[in-house]
């Protein structure tokens, strides 16, 4: 049967006819070492048609026009001047992965002026990189959690996350006996006395897989995995498509519908700008192990707040850690293993 | 003619490796235990410690079994330590003292084992209230009451050796400061208490109906 007249759609796998490929199986990125760039560079140096060259330069005019407008003007005040100069360096900034320990320096600094200047509240954004011999790792024990939800608590306030939609990284999913890991029929908004009877407790979250397939699907490099293990996302820089959330096999990825709302005498003033840092509307977002806590050498929010022990949150790569022991003696297992998606967020139970 | 043919098959393969592509690191390891495997090290170069954390908690060495950690000491914390600024008389003699009064811990109701296993004196020494006693007799102190605990629960006690039962405070960056048996369980009343869970999403709930 010719290619034309099909009757059935097929999915063209291993047909398609691509000039860039260069044999090795390995279709991300390219085969040549490329000079990384930043801030101008990586929005202007690209090729582009015309036509979308025309169009983006319309865009950056109407949004920079106001800005310079601002900036330029001699009735407008020095911090509205100051502000937008923020804004249009916030605009023109690159994307994180790129940024060189200066330009780091200098968005850091630029948000936290800027939140100043919104509220008058000093922040603390940190761009801490990775420890040298660090690799994160979570364990999870299922027959001493209770569901008590302290650590979704925990993980609310110490994220900054948007309290008008009770958006949330953790889920405690109230599981019924005898019926193995049926996520469909568990529940994970209950109120009712806990441990209820004939059930047991299985938190979920961002399990930081060493081979994520969020990260894999993002179209603009906005998520990636860091040295430590941590897979974490640009807010600057992300798009708001949600590939990644389509792509998350364990429901892990939470997308910014609105605004998110925190009251100010609520915000955690100490952030980190691949962590809690507070978030815009139309971005990803998702648990960071609590970057701006564990890069610190703390444990993460849920880990501290969690009264039964249930949470074990270490360095992998120290034969001495809590972590390595549980894996070395526990009989541990983690969620759709088959996948080859290697999460590096154990079960166990005693 | 030979000689070239190989020679001709050695350049060609030392070009393919020169021009294929480099594999990134995702692809050195075939799963995250062969990487953990291969990378571990026994001393690292950490710059951050959970000593910052845990400055306030005051602490005792626990060194067993090639176990090395740190507990919360527990003498402080014990509201009328010492036991014997009361308890300067035996239990019978108090008691005959006191009839008609309201004891001094008459809230205390042991919830844990059966009365046939377990009384006051099985872990309270009565000639000598500041200390416990094991099974056999021998004193414990009051710091080091995990030992009193491991007598029965051993494999708890093994769990909480390696990490996997109880809680590590601060951070998880060396040195370990874990807590012991009586931080989290009340060893009266040792079971965890039902109770209702501390958050409840209305606007989640709303959406599903």
């Amino acid at each position: 049967m010719s290619e034309t007249n099909k009757k059935w759609y097929s999915l063209n796998l291993n047909q398609s006819k691509k000039s860039d490929s260069c044999g090795c199986g390995n279709n991300e990125g390219s085969c040549s070492e490329e000079k990384p760039k930043d801030g101008f560079d990586q929005i202007m140096d690209v090729s582009m048609s015309r036509r979308s060259a025309f169009k983006k330069i319309t865009a950056g005019l109407v949004i920079g026009a106001g800005a310079v407008s601002t900036a330029c003007s001699v009735v407008s005040g020095d911090e509205s001047k100051e502000k937008s100069g923020i804004e249009w360096d916030e605009y023109f900034k690159g994307n994180y992965k790129l940024m060189t320990d200066e330009d780091k320096n200098n968005t850091v600094d630029r948000l936290t002026r800027s939140y100043e200047l919104r509220t008058g509240k000093k922040i603390n954004i940190s761009s801490k990189d990775a420890e040298e011999d660090v690799l994160f790792g979570y364990a999870f024990n299922i027959s001493k959690c209770q569901g008590y939800m302290d650590c979704v608590n925990a993980c609310v306030e110490e994220n900054n996350q948007d309290r008008s939609t009770e958006m949330q990284y953790i889920r405690i999913h109230e599981m019924e006996d005898g019926k193995g890991f049926n996520f469909e029929e568990s529940d994970d908004n209950y109120y009712h006395e806990v441990p209820a009877e004939g059930h047991f407790y299985m938190g979920t979250q961002c399990f930081h897989c060493d081979n994520p397939p969020c990260v894999e699907v993002c179209p603009v490099q906005a998520t990636w995995k860091e040295k430590d293990g941590i897979v974490v996302i640009d807010y600057d820089w992300c798009i708001g498509c949600r590939y990644c959330m389509a792509a998350c096999p364990y429901d892990g990825r939470r997308f910014n519908w609105k605004t998110p709302e925190v009251p100010e005498q609520e915000v955690n003033k100490k952030q980190h700008y691949l962590g809690n840092r507070l978030r815009k509307k139309g971005v990803m977002e998702k648990c960071t192990f609590c970057i701006q806590r564990s890069r610190e050498g703390q444990n993460p929010a849920c880990v501290e707040a969690c009264p039964t022990g249930s949470r074990t949150f270490g360095n992998l790569l120290d034969p001495k850690s809590n972590i390595r022991w549980i894996l070395d003696n526990k009989k541990v297992f983690r969620l759709k293993e088959d996948l080859g998606t290697e999460p590096k967020f154990w079960y166990y139970m005693d | 003619m030979t000689t070239k043919l190989v020679l001709k098959v050695i350049t060609i393969v030392i070009c393919l490796f020169v021009v294929s592509c480099k594999h990134s690191d995702k692809h050195k390891y075939h799963t995250v235990i062969d990487k953990v495997e291969a990378e571990t090290v026994s001393s690292s170069n950490l710059t951050v410690t959970s000593e910052t954390f845990n400055e306030t908690i005051k602490t005792v060495k626990f060194g067993e079994d090639g176990y090395d950690f740190l507990i919360p000491e527990r003498k402080s914390q014990i509201a009328s330590y010492n036991c014997t600024e009361c308890h300067t008389q035996p239990i019978e003699k108090l008691k005959q003292d006191q009839v008609g009064e309201k004891a001094a811990h008459w809230n205390i109701k042991i919830v844990h084992a059966g009365i046939e296993t377990m009384n006051c004196a099985t872990c309270h020494k009565a000639n000598n209230m500041d200390e416990l006693h094991s099974l056999t007799n021998g004193p414990i102190d009051f710091n080091l009451s995990y030992k009193l605990c491991s007598q029965c629960h051993q494999q708890e006690f093994k769990d909480w050796k390696g990490g996997a039962h109880g809680k590590q405070l601060g951070g998880w960056a060396p040195p370990r400061l874990s807590n012991t048996c009586v931080n989290c369980h009340n060893p009266h009343k040792p079971a965890f208490e039902k109770r209702w869970p501390v958050r409840f999403n209305t606007t989640v709930e709303q959406e599903r109906e």
